[in-house]
């Protein structure tokens, strides 16, 4: 542990894929900035503190914690609850961590649904004694644990308080760059914020859009060739950018590829599942109820679609059918 | 246990549902009292989101008129 006045900075991964700790070195010679502004304390990913240490920081030692990943497990929400005493600043770094992400898409079933699915029903499974995994177990030389799974997937700032949030999957360099800047030069935004762009990925789309109801039907971009000059959803292929927060340059889109909302809703949004639907219902052509019908049963999966990265954080938060169920 | 009473939210057109509302009650027509109405310009302005709140919210059902 260092004892100069430089700033001290730890990242930390509960339930992610590992992208942002790529992002984190995908930043580049900016890294060599981080490096001269602060120490970094913590790091599971790449250096060897251990969880001792952290308990051994006082309260507030930490200047920023870059917090990548959901809460799925006791685990990911102790080291959440530790992480939050002993920074300053908490940043919710990714999709997963400021949105539910990936892992948030959970919440579409319920934990029996999830372990059946994981240890019995996957065809790359082979269990025929149906063991599950126990969060603790006696062995002769004493007790073994492993994390226990929660109810639900949350987001960070559903646990602790967050101060920033940087979106992406994974978070852009550019936007990570602009944070450690920012709290270099005493810049950083009112808590709360968002650092990423304030309007819609459409607004930076370059792709023409000619405002006129197109969508006669649903196609999945894989299976057509899309023309790279005209807007994916006029074409009937199913893009988030009119509900997703801009910053990434239209990335994907310019790529060829729909986005896929990982920037989240913007300051106007709420609900980016509901704020699709509603985009898609004012350029559909259909106008009977069953037209829109047989036009809408064309997306796959609009659910995980539409809360791709979201779930946690909307209006919807989670499937209830287990506790009705149960009633 | 009483009967059960549902919530319901009503999203009235003004131009058209809402007066049609306002009609009943100044021709004094009774009507239950289980719906909350909210006046909006044209069901045009109705968000899904506007729904999924009221939901999310209590509500157990949601009308929108117009």
């Amino acid at each position: 542990m260092s004892n100069n006045d430089k700033a001290k900075f730890a990242f930390y991964w509960a339930s992610s894929c590992g992208g942002c700790e790529i992002a984190v070195v995908d930043i580049d010679a900016v890294i060599l900035d981080v490096a001269a502004l602060g120490d970094i304390v913590f790091w599971p990913c790449a250096t060897d503190f251990k969880y001792k240490d952290v308990e051994g920081y006082d309260d507030g030692f930490i200047d920023i914690t870059f917090f990548n990943g959901a809460i799925r497990n006791d685990h990911e929400e102790h080291v959440a609850k530790l992480l939050r005493q002993k920074s300053k600043v908490m940043i919710a770094f990714g999709a997963c961590s400021g949105l539910g992400g990936i892992p948030g898409l959970g919440n579409f079933y319920t934990t029996e649904e999830l372990f059946q699915q994981a240890f019995e029903h996957s065809p790359s499974t082979v269990n025929p004694d149906n063991v599950r995994p126990q969060p603790s177990y006696d062995v002769p030389e004493g007790t073994v644990t492993i994390p226990a799974i929660l109810d639900s997937v949350r987001a960070l700032d559903q646990v602790v308080q967050v101060e920033y949030y940087i979106p992406g999957c994974p978070p852009q360099p550019q936007w990570i760059a602009a944070a450690v800047t920012a709290y270099a030069e005493g810049k950083l935004p009112p808590p709360g914020a968002v650092i990423a762009g304030e309007s819609t990925v459409c607004d930076e789309c370059p792709r023409e859009k000619s405002d006129e109801k197109s969508i006669t039907e649903i196609k999945r971009i894989h299976l057509v060739e899309n023309d790279p000059e005209k807007c994916l959803l006029e074409q009937g292929i199913m893009c988030c950018g009119p509900a997703t927060r801009s910053g990434c340059e239209a990335a994907c889109v310019v790529a060829g590829q729909a986005c896929r909302g990982c920037f989240g809703p913007t300051d106007e949004v709420v609900d980016m599942g509901a704020k699709l639907v509603s985009s898609i219902a004012s350029i559909a052509v259909p106008e009977t109820q069953e037209e829109i019908d047989a036009l809408m049963a064309q997306v796959d999966d609009p659910a995980g679609y539409f809360y791709r990265f979201s779930l946690p954080t909307s209006m919807l938060f989670r499937s209830i059918h287990d506790m009705t169920e149960g009633q | 246990m009483t009967e059960f009473e549902p919530k319901l939210i009503g999203f009235l057109c003004t131009w058209c549902t809402y007066t049609g509302a306002d009609l009943a009650g100044t021709s004094r027509i009774k009507y239950e009292p289980n719906l909350i109405p909210i006046r909006v310009m044209c069901t045009g302005r109705v968000d899904p989101q506007f729904v999924l709140k009221a939901f999310r919210q209590g509500a157990d059902g949601v009308l929108v008129g117009g």
